[in-house]
């Protein structure tokens, strides 16, 4: 990067080797649309991080560390719908803060370390996902500093760091009403539209349209909604969403069974 | 008790067991953690690796891109790499540009890629002038526990093996570049460095593999890049406390021993790669 004297410079600019390929027609092929990939779910595995899960949905693999609570910094930080409203409830509610970033290598390109625009929307859509599971009211003038790292994009992956960073803050002792499971969908594009549950990278890359939902299983509330694309009528989103919900709860006993053996390798580790 | 000691004087705490000629995680002075490394688990990256030097964890991508080769080395690619310490590994780095810390290791594989020719930047250029690889390393550290330099090395080297390259010809007719890519070869690592991390005590007392606490008591720390020859690729020290020449020539013994055993460690990684 020209003006990045903090990292080591390379070129100006560089072209990934698959523009100059020969053109491979690499369409998804056909599959049932409710199934959800296996998933292996881990948590407790960073030693320094407070709470902190590994999540990975076929090629997708997401890592995920909570830190705090600490005191939160004063002044305008971040931001968020706290900031708005009476003063005495938005001083004393903890806060959230959410960073998403992805590894350089996660993609079919080459990333900038840096990220962007579109790493600070998934961050802000987390914090929006997180915070009503959350018991931030516990945390008074603290924040809680969450932050995922996507290792490798295989689809659906803003589904993926929302279960993970849910697990993590379970892992990490933070008090919550309910955990968050995310789903992503995928739209296909074409004459007779399908919606996909948890879509492979190639079928998002080939889709019309994509949505990831959060679902709070327990309460059965939905925490979060992100889509984009050309959708069609209004019945297929809701459509969408419903299939989308049924598929958070089909994940919710894999996360459970996750934290239930966490605990226990945490018991079992501890000297008394 | 033993736990309140530690937080109230922790540097005594270690000294009691640096007397016995041992540390609080029961390892000699000389003794690395386990170190597991795993390859080429990250199928969007062209080559990867995963190094744990006991709960320090690095992971390192490497992806090939085509650049204009520089002006000044018309027959040359590039080895970019780029350290990343995220607030995911520990609680004392913030979002944001790199650190110091990170700048610092960045720097320092650079150096140890430029000085040990781990790949010779000629093998890298597909047409002199006009077109050339890029390799782009970037580690992220996943766990911070001490020692990261080390981890960092290993799994640099780890990565570079792994790491496969698709066919290029340039077509005489349109002057563009033709990608196969279904035929890929391996890279050509020329040399194999690894690096071993010192701690100084107290001015006097050398701990190899330090954690994140002992390096945090220590008054100076030092790195070795050692290659397969016994030659010296890398000196790293930053300050800290000065060491007698033959305190240096123990450590450099060190690292060729260590070198022995973390070849050993990737070849019987590569070779259980190689029969799937």
């Amino acid at each position: 990067m020209p003006g990045d004297h903090r990292r080591i410079r390379g070129p100006e600019e560089s072209q990934p080797p698959q523009l100059y390929a020969a053109d491979e027609d690499e369409t998804p092929a056909a599959r049932d649309p409710t199934r959800l990939r296996p998933v292996y779910a881990r948590a407790g595995l960073l030693s320094q991080a407070k709470g902190s899960a590994y999540l990975e949905a076929g090629g997708t693999k997401v890592l995920c560390a909570v830190s705090g609570p600490r005191q939160a910094e004063g002044g305008e930080r971040g931001g968020g719908p706290a900031g708005a409203g009476g003063e005495a409830p938005a001083a004393l509610r903890g806060r959230l803060l959410c960073d998403f970033r992805r590894a350089p290598f996660s993609g079919r390109r080459r990333r900038a370390p840096q990220g962007g625009g579109e790493e600070r929307e998934l961050g802000l859509a987390l914090q929006e996902a997180l915070e009503p599971a959350v018991r931030l009211g516990r945390y008074p003038r603290a924040q809680l500093e969450v932050s995922a790292l996507l290792l490798e994009d295989g689809g659906s992956a803003l589904a993926a760091a929302l279960t993970a960073a849910a697990l993590a803050l379970a892992d990490a002792g933070v008090e919550m009403y309910d955990l968050v499971v995310g789903c992503g969908l995928s739209l296909t594009p074409g004459p007779s539209p399908t919606w996909l549950l948890d879509p492979t990278r190639l079928e998002e890359e080939h889709s019309a349209a994509g949505l990831t939902v959060a679902l709070m299983p327990v309460l059965n509330q939905v925490a979060g909604l992100l889509g984009s694309g050309e959708g069609g009528q209004t019945e297929s989103w809701t459509d969408a969403v419903r299939l989308g919900l049924e598929g958070c709860q089909r994940l919710y006993p894999v996360l459970q069974q996750c934290l239930v053996r966490a605990a226990r390798r945490r018991s079992a580790a501890a000297p008394s | 008790m033993a736990a309140g000691f530690k937080t109230v004087e922790p540097l005594e705490y270690y000294r009691r067991f640096l007397k016995e000629n041992c540390r609080p995680d029961g390892r000699e002075l000389g003794e690395f953690r386990t170190t597991t490394v795993n390859i080429g688990s990250i199928s969007t990256a062209d080559g990867s690796a995963l190094v744990k030097l006991g709960n320090t964890t690095i992971v390192c991508g490497v992806k090939a891109e085509f650049a204009a080769p520089p002006l000044d080395a018309p027959d040359r690619g590039y080895v970019v790499p780029n350290v990343d310490l995220p607030p995911l590994c520990s609680s004392r780095f913030r979002t944001g540009p790199p650190g110091e810390e990170a700048q610092v290791a960045s720097q320092f594989i650079a150096d140890v890629i430029e000085n040990s020719q781990i790949i010779k930047k000629e093998d890298l250029c597909i047409s002199p002038g006009k077109l050339a690889w890029v390799l782009y390393c970037d580690l992220i550290c996943l766990d911070y526990d001490g020692n990261i330099l080390d981890a960092c090395t290993f799994a640099l080297l780890a990565a570079l093996k792994n790491v496969q390259l698709p066919e290029v010809t340039i077509n005489e007719e349109t002057a563009l570049a033709e990608v196969n890519l279904k035929k890929k070869s391996y890279l050509n690592v020329r040399t194999t460095p690894v690096a071993t991390s010192f701690a100084v005590f107290d001015d006097t007392l050398l701990i190899v593999d330090p954690t994140g606490e002992e390096e945090h008591l220590s008054t100076g720390t030092l790195t070795i890049v050692m290659d397969e020859e016994g030659k010296l690729c890398c000196l790293h020290k930053p300050g800290g406390s000065g060491l007698t020449g033959a305190k240096l020539q123990d450590c450099m013994s060190r690292a060729v021993t260590r070198h022995k055993e973390v070849n050993k460690l990737l070849d019987e990684v590569i070779q259980s790669m190689k029969h799937k």
